[in-house]
């Protein structure tokens, strides 16, 4: 919603909510392909798995490494479970983590970074040094550590992810809080007679949450890519969880043995996944950041 | 026993401290005072510190030592309420409305804030009073529920003097209102401004590089140079008689609006000097024309010449003054150097 609002307000257009997203898409071409192939994934995901007459869960022993066919599309994988509604399902899961890691980074990370980048001082000095910190542990060794320690379980990977994550916005939104503390309008808003909490909410956090938006759908491409890959390590979601990271790992072991199917499907879809993800941040970019805007939308 | 000035400030002084760690400093020793329904420009190059000291007198920055009077109360020693109190009597319009003004906000709400914040009235009030306002800002009704980026220049920055009018303050500091605007929309502004500020029986501080606009509104005006004052004056003094070497200097870089005239310019060398490491002397002493070795040991004091309410910060000051001004001199036959 707010990101049709701030298109509405950049492009002065207005209307009903297909125009809207019309308008959208007609700011971005990457923008479109990658909300299509996020919304086709959803829905699958959200379909396909009811309509297939296998079990996501059920294993089925005399089914076991069923090469792929009319019967079973991508193949069955070592406990015999149809791989093609696995594959589907687990998207499931992609998204069960990567909306609610974004949620919550962004609840943590950009009040940090507006009080940090409005107030400065001690509060900044503090906040800045522990994401620095954060920052120079590559986020994925990090994430496996704490998992670990804490106990794999759907939530401990978002509240972990969520929080590693709210550093990245903590620091976006800091520096465009201190890019609008020097221009007007928070001068405008103190003379006016606003508290510091309206400044900060009112008037500068509706001016950086576009930056806020671009960066949602690449930190969900990040949280996906992550969460898959404690599972690959075994510290995620566990057996037979239709997790895609998981599935890659179960079936990568076979790859050489020529039971392909197994790992490759669910490693497309993530593939397929992040780049929807990514393709959508980067488009979203390049709509919302006039600097970044190639041509006239 | 009249009111208490609309603003006093006494040795002012404010000191940033520089990326480097050094001082810089901004503002010294400035002592200025806007009597009730008074208009005193403030002139001066970019860097003499003349929007350090608009901020200072909102409070929008804190200053290092002095005190700021408005209306009769302190306000470094105001606690947050009174301070929100007073801001509805003490308004500044900003030089740059594209970047003072939210542009997520409707004109409406931009201009009704201040109201809204001060808790005076209720919303249909406000409304009709943010009508009012705009229409003798000579902006239509409609423009209320237009954003920021939809409206020029000069509508822009009559929406800024109406969101700072909209609390009828009786201080309205004005920070080089007219110069991010086109010539065109200058002068409209400029009269709308004189017009309020008889109407509403206003006190403003006008600040501005160009002493000519200052001419159309100002009764005084003080000359700014480094963040001290050079000359004060009341204007039609300020023109006829300036005392000092850096007045005759600004004076003689405004336009005429005479073709014909063609006058001696004292073009200034050089830029005005890093506020890091002042001088001994008198700031300006490195770029003056008249200045002697004197210059260079002791800082002049603001004395007073030919009346009081006339005072200059230069030893030479009566020499200076005798040296009849370039403009008042300037022949039409007189060739360009």
């Amino acid at each position: 919603m707010a990101v049709t609002d701030s298109l509405v307000l950049s492009h002065g257009a207005s209307g009903s909510l297909v125009g809207r997203v019309a308008a959208l898409a007609n700011c971005s071409r990457i923008a479109t392909v990658g909300g299509a192939i996020l919304a086709l994934i959803a829905a699958t995901s959200l379909i396909l798995p009811h309509l297939s007459p296998y079990d996501a869960f059920a294993p089925a022993p005399t089914e076991v490494f069923q090469p792929p066919s009319a019967a079973h599309w991508f193949g069955t994988d070592i406990n015999g479970m149809d791989v093609f509604t696995r594959v589907f399902y687990g998207a499931r899961y992609s998204f069960l983590v990567a909306i609610p890691t974004v949620l919550l980074a962004m609840l943590l990370g950009a009040p940090a970074g507006l009080y940090a980048g409005y107030r400065g001082g001690l509060v900044d000095e503090v906040l800045m040094r522990l994401t620095d910190t954060l920052r120079i542990f590559p986020g994925i060794i990090l994430a496996l550590a704490i998992v670990a320690a804490l106990g794999p379980s759907l939530l401990n990977i978002i509240l972990t992810l969520g929080i590693l994550d709210a550093a990245i916005f903590a620091r976006l939104v800091r520096a465009e809080t201190i890019a609008l503390r020097k221009g007007g309008i928070v001068e405008s808003a103190i003379a006016a007679g606003n508290p510091a909490w309206r400044v900060m909410w009112v008037h500068v956090f509706p001016n950086v949450q576009q930056g806020l938006i671009a960066q949602t759908s690449v930190r969900a491409a990040w949280a996906v890519r992550v969460s898959a890959t404690l599972a690959f390590f075994g510290i995620g979601v566990q057996p037979p969880t239709p997790e895609w990271g998981l599935m890659i790992r179960q079936g990568g072991e076979y790859m050489l043995s020529g039971q392909w199917w197994a790992g490759l499907f669910p490693g497309l879809a993530l593939l397929l996944m992040v780049l929807g993800l990514n393709f959508l941040g980067d488009g979203l970019q390049d709509i919302l950041d006039p600097r970044r805007r190639s041509r006239e939308g | 026993m009249s009111a208490a000035p609309a603003l006093d400030v006494s040795a002012l002084r404010v000191h940033f401290r520089g990326a480097d760690g050094r001082r810089i400093h901004a503002v010294n020793e400035v002592d200025l005072t806007v009597a009730p329904g008074e208009a005193v420009g403030l002139v001066g190059e970019s860097g003499s510190g003349k929007s350090t000291i608009a901020r200072a007198v909102l409070r929008l920055i804190e200053p290092t030592a002095g005190r700021i009077a408005v209306l009769g109360q302190d306000v470094a020693k105001l606690d947050a309420r009174a301070l929100q109190a007073l801001r509805a009597r003490m308004q500044i319009v900003f030089q740059d409305p594209w970047s003072s003004l939210n542009p997520r906000m409707t004109v409406g709400t931009l201009v009704a804030e201040p109201l809204r914040l001060l808790g005076a009235a209720n919303r249909a009030d406000r409304q009709a009073r943010v009508v009012r306002l705009l229409a003798r800002m000579g902006l239509s009704a409609g423009v209320v529920d237009r954003y920021p980026a939809q409206l020029s220049g000069g509508q822009l920055q009559r929406i800024g003097i109406a969101r700072a009018l909209v609390t009828e303050p009786a201080l309205l500091v004005l920070d080089e209102p007219t110069s991010s605007l086109d010539l065109s929309v200058r002068a409209g502004i400029l009269t709308l401004l004189a017009e309020l500020r008889c109407e509403m029986g206003l006190a403003m501080l006008f600040i501005t590089h160009d002493l000519g606009t200052l001419r159309l509104i100002a009764d005084r005006i003080m000359v700014l140079y480094l963040g001290q004052v050079m000359e004060t004056a009341p204007t039609e003094r300020l023109f006829a008689a300036p005392a000092h070497p850096y007045t005759q200097a600004l004076l003689s870089a405004t336009l005429s609006a005479d073709p014909m005239i063609r006058r001696r310019r004292d073009g200034l060398a050089g830029e005005i000097p890093s506020p890091v490491d002042l001088p001994p002397g008198c700031p300006f002493a490195g770029r003056c024309p008249l200045a002697v070795a004197a210059c260079e040991t002791a800082r002049p004091a603001l004395a007073p010449i030919g009346g009081d309410s006339h005072r200059a910060a230069c030893i030479r000051a009566a020499e200076v003054q005798r040296r009849l001004p370039n403009h008042a001199r300037c022949l039409s036959g007189e060739k360009r150097r």
